[in-house]
């Protein structure tokens, strides 16, 4: 059993995560009474994979669990992807494994290019890394869950203005429900980024006033784009709530959660591609530091 | 002939003759039950619906199904009607034909609506209603259950029914419940007293509408609508408020003019707390002026709106018809495969018969000849004779298999009974 498990790659999970994605992508062009099953099939096994996957990792870390980029990477996909087979089982006509399972996907390949290479820790600022990852994590989750149902809001509301039945295989939620997710993922990302943010910003303070660990500078590229991703929340959730009671208050949390995963996107291009010194342990810290002053 | 239909549908049968052939479940269980005492050994089921009356009769042999005119007679007689007006506008079929027929009725296929599902449960209850009285039998019922099977197929496998085909029901399942998650926190204004009134407030109610306000121009009016909607009465003069406080709004009147203009609409706008509103005009004038379906958060729908997307439907429903004939013609080849081959039966059991006879006999002279056998040995050499006349009949009765997907396999059968010999 522990071979079986020890087994379990990146790859097993994100290839059913594909099959489940196409199965969902052949809705609309033909029915079928088998692929349900298949879909269900495909999607369960993928998220217990994923489960066990991450699972493993967790038991076999030395320090803190799931402390590395790409344990965080797939954890926040592991939530979405659990959202979505609960979509999936609870309303099987809707569709949302479409517009989840990209998201999903994008965020295993994001895993796959990010460093396995646990963050650096230090029994005293052990709390406050764990707190500032679980901010961000939960952030990044909220940011994805609002924009899928934004883009669906968008859709589902060009489709009831062109007076249009509802087209075969693309059902989706109601736009009452659609914009009270948008509008409750755009308050839950800012809260939590901003927190995110926060402890992020105590755990530095702490690591430079006790010289335990590298520090990271304010102006460090990962920290400049950070908080304007907060800021940038923030704004679009106070801008959500000014909306809240005009007509156009829907469309216009429906674009700014798009706008808002856009900003998401280019800051974790800017952590995968970029080169900083948040995250990465002295040694290398001090090489970048002699490249990027 | 093993099977024989007569019947008519709304196509063949001019109303009012329909209604005075129609069957209520009391004369259809009489009728059946007279049709046992007149044709003994014969199977039949009598299917009557507001669009279609049909009979439909089995038997094999000895019992074949009466011939076509005597059905009509029948139906004639049952339903004191001259046999010389139904004649000429009932249909009549026989074998595959009635299979074709039977499993393109229960489909939906020849229904009214194309695709309409009640169609399935009449079928059911035409079939249980002839167990009851005895008429069905091992034809019928295996014609039926075929039907609904091919019924299922069709529903499951093709999108035939299942877009909506009348205003109402696209007004609240695709439209009304694009927009809104639930209807119980929703309150719902009737603006007039038209007919479509009752039946979209059904389909709300259905959706879980309980807060329902009727406003009409006469107050009197209002009360006995609120009455008969099962609403409560509004004033007109209230329509601004009204409006505000309205989630979805049915508007039938039968007004010339649009009843709710831009301007008075503006005025209910401002109290409205940016909350989306569905509107569903089928009032014909308008009874909403157009403009107000492009303010943000109006969802309006006129008459014509929603009667196009019924068209939209009932043209994608039609291009479902190849795929669910195509699961029809598999069904009808089936069936009547099996039935064919069920003709054979006589045939393959005296063949059957025969072979064991012979065995036997060769195994008795054998075991009184090497009496040293032991029991042992002799189950042995048992299950080898049994073998090896069950491996000498699988091509030849494989043969007949295949023979009967084409037809009644009459040559192979007198081929077999000539050259082993079998007697009737």
């Amino acid at each position: 059993m522990t071979e079986f498990i020890s087994g379990i790659s990146v790859v097993c999970f994100a290839a059913s995560y594909f099959v489940a994605l196409g199965c969902e992508a052949s809705r609309p062009l033909f029915r079928s009474g088998l692929r349900g099953a298949i879909l269900v099939g495909f999607a369960t096994a993928g998220f217990l994979a994923h489960t066990l996957f991450l699972a493993w990792r967790a038991a076999n870390e030395p320090n803190v669990p799931l402390s590395s980029a790409f344990d965080w990477y797939l954890l926040a996909a592991w939530l979405l992807a659990g959202g979505y087979l609960w979509l999936l089982v609870a309303n099987p006509r809707t569709q949302v494994g479409l517009f989840l399972l990209p998201v999903v996907l994008g965020l295993v390949g994001a895993a796959q290019l990010s460093s396995r290479a646990p963050f650096p820790q230090s029994p005293a600022t052990q709390v406050w890394g764990v707190i500032h990852g679980s901010f961000n994590l939960a952030a990044s989750v909220a940011v994805a869950g609002g924009a899928v149902a934004g883009l669906m809001w968008l859709i589902q509301a060009t489709r009831l203005t062109r007076k249009r039945t509802p087209a075969q295989g693309l059902r989706l939620p109601s736009l009452e429900l659609l914009a009270a997710t948008t509008g409750r993922a755009a308050w839950i990302a800012a809260w939590t980024a901003a927190a995110g943010f926060v402890s992020g910003l105590v755990l530095n303070a702490v690591n430079r006033q006790r010289g335990l660990l590298e520090t990271v500078p304010w102006n460090d590229p990962v920290v400049l784009r950070m908080g304007m991703l907060v800021a940038w929340l923030i704004a679009a959730a106070i801008a959500t709530r000014a909306f809240a009671r005009r007509p156009e208050a829907a469309r216009v949390a429906a674009w700014l959660s798009l706008a808002s995963f856009v900003v998401l996107t280019a800051s974790i291009l800017w952590g995968v591609l970029g080169t900083t010194r948040h995250g990465v342990p002295p040694t290398q810290a001090s090489a970048i530091r002699e490249v990027v002053p | 002939m093993t099977l024989a239909f007569v019947g008519g549908t709304h196509r063949t049968v001019p109303l009012a003759l329909r209604e005075r052939l129609a069957f209520s479940a009391e004369q259809a269980a009489e009728a059946l039950c007279r049709f046992r005492d007149r044709f003994p050994g014969r199977e039949v089921v009598l299917l009557s619906t507001c669009n279609r009356v049909e009979l439909y009769a089995a038997g094999e042999e000895a019992a074949v199904p009466p011939p076509a005119e005597q059905l009509v007679s029948f139906l004639a007689e049952c339903r004191g009607i001259d046999a010389a007006v139904l004649a000429p506008v009932l249909a009549r079929e026989s074998d595959e034909a009635v299979v074709r027929h039977l499993f393109s009725v229960a489909s939906g296929l020849d229904s009214m609506v194309l695709g309409e599902p009640q169609i399935v449960s009449q079928v059911k209850q035409a079939w249980a209603l002839a167990q009851r009285t005895e008429t069905a039998g091992p034809l019928t019922g295996g014609m039926f259950q075929a039907a609904l099977r091919t019924a299922k197929r069709v529903a499951s496998e093709t999108a035939l029914g299942r877009e909506r085909l009348s205003i109402p029901s696209v007004a609240v399942a695709d439209f009304a419940r694009g927009v809104f998650e639930r209807f119980d926190d929703k309150r719902v204004l009737v603006i007039g007293a038209g007919k479509m009134a009752h039946e979209t407030l059904r389909y709300l109610r259905e959706a879980g509408a309980h807060d329902i306000v009727v406003v009409n121009r006469t107050a009197d009016r209002a009360h006995r609508l609120a009455a008969r909607l099962g609403g409560r009465p509004g004033r007109f003069d209230d329509l601004v408020a009204e409006l505000a406080a309205a989630d979805l709004v049915v508007s039938t009147t039968g007004a010339s003019e649009p009843v709710v203009p831009a301007d008075l609409f503006a005025r209910a706008e401002s109290g409205r707390e940016g909350r989306p509103l569905v509107v569903l005009d089928l009032a014909v004038p308008r009874d909403f002026d157009p403009a107000i379906g492009a303010r943000p958060g109006v969802w309006l729908y006129s008459i014509d709106d929603l009667g196009a997307a019924c068209e939209a439907n009932r043209r994608s429903r039609h291009r479902e018809m190849p795929g669910a004939l195509a699961i029809v013609d598999e069904e009808t080849r089936r069936f009547m495969g099996d039935l064919h081959h069920r003709s054979t039966a006589p045939v393959i059991e005296r063949l059957r018969a025969g072979w064991t006879e012979t065995g036997e006999a060769e195994l008795d002279r054998l075991f009184r000849r090497v009496p040293s056998l032991d029991d042992a040995a002799r189950a042995e050499i048992r299950q080898a004779f049994e073998r090896y006349a069950a491996k000498m009949l699988h091509s030849p009765l494989a043969s007949l298999r295949n023979e009967s997907r084409s037809g009644p396999p009459h040559g192979l059968l007198d081929a077999l009974k000539r050259l082993f010999d079998l007697k009737e």
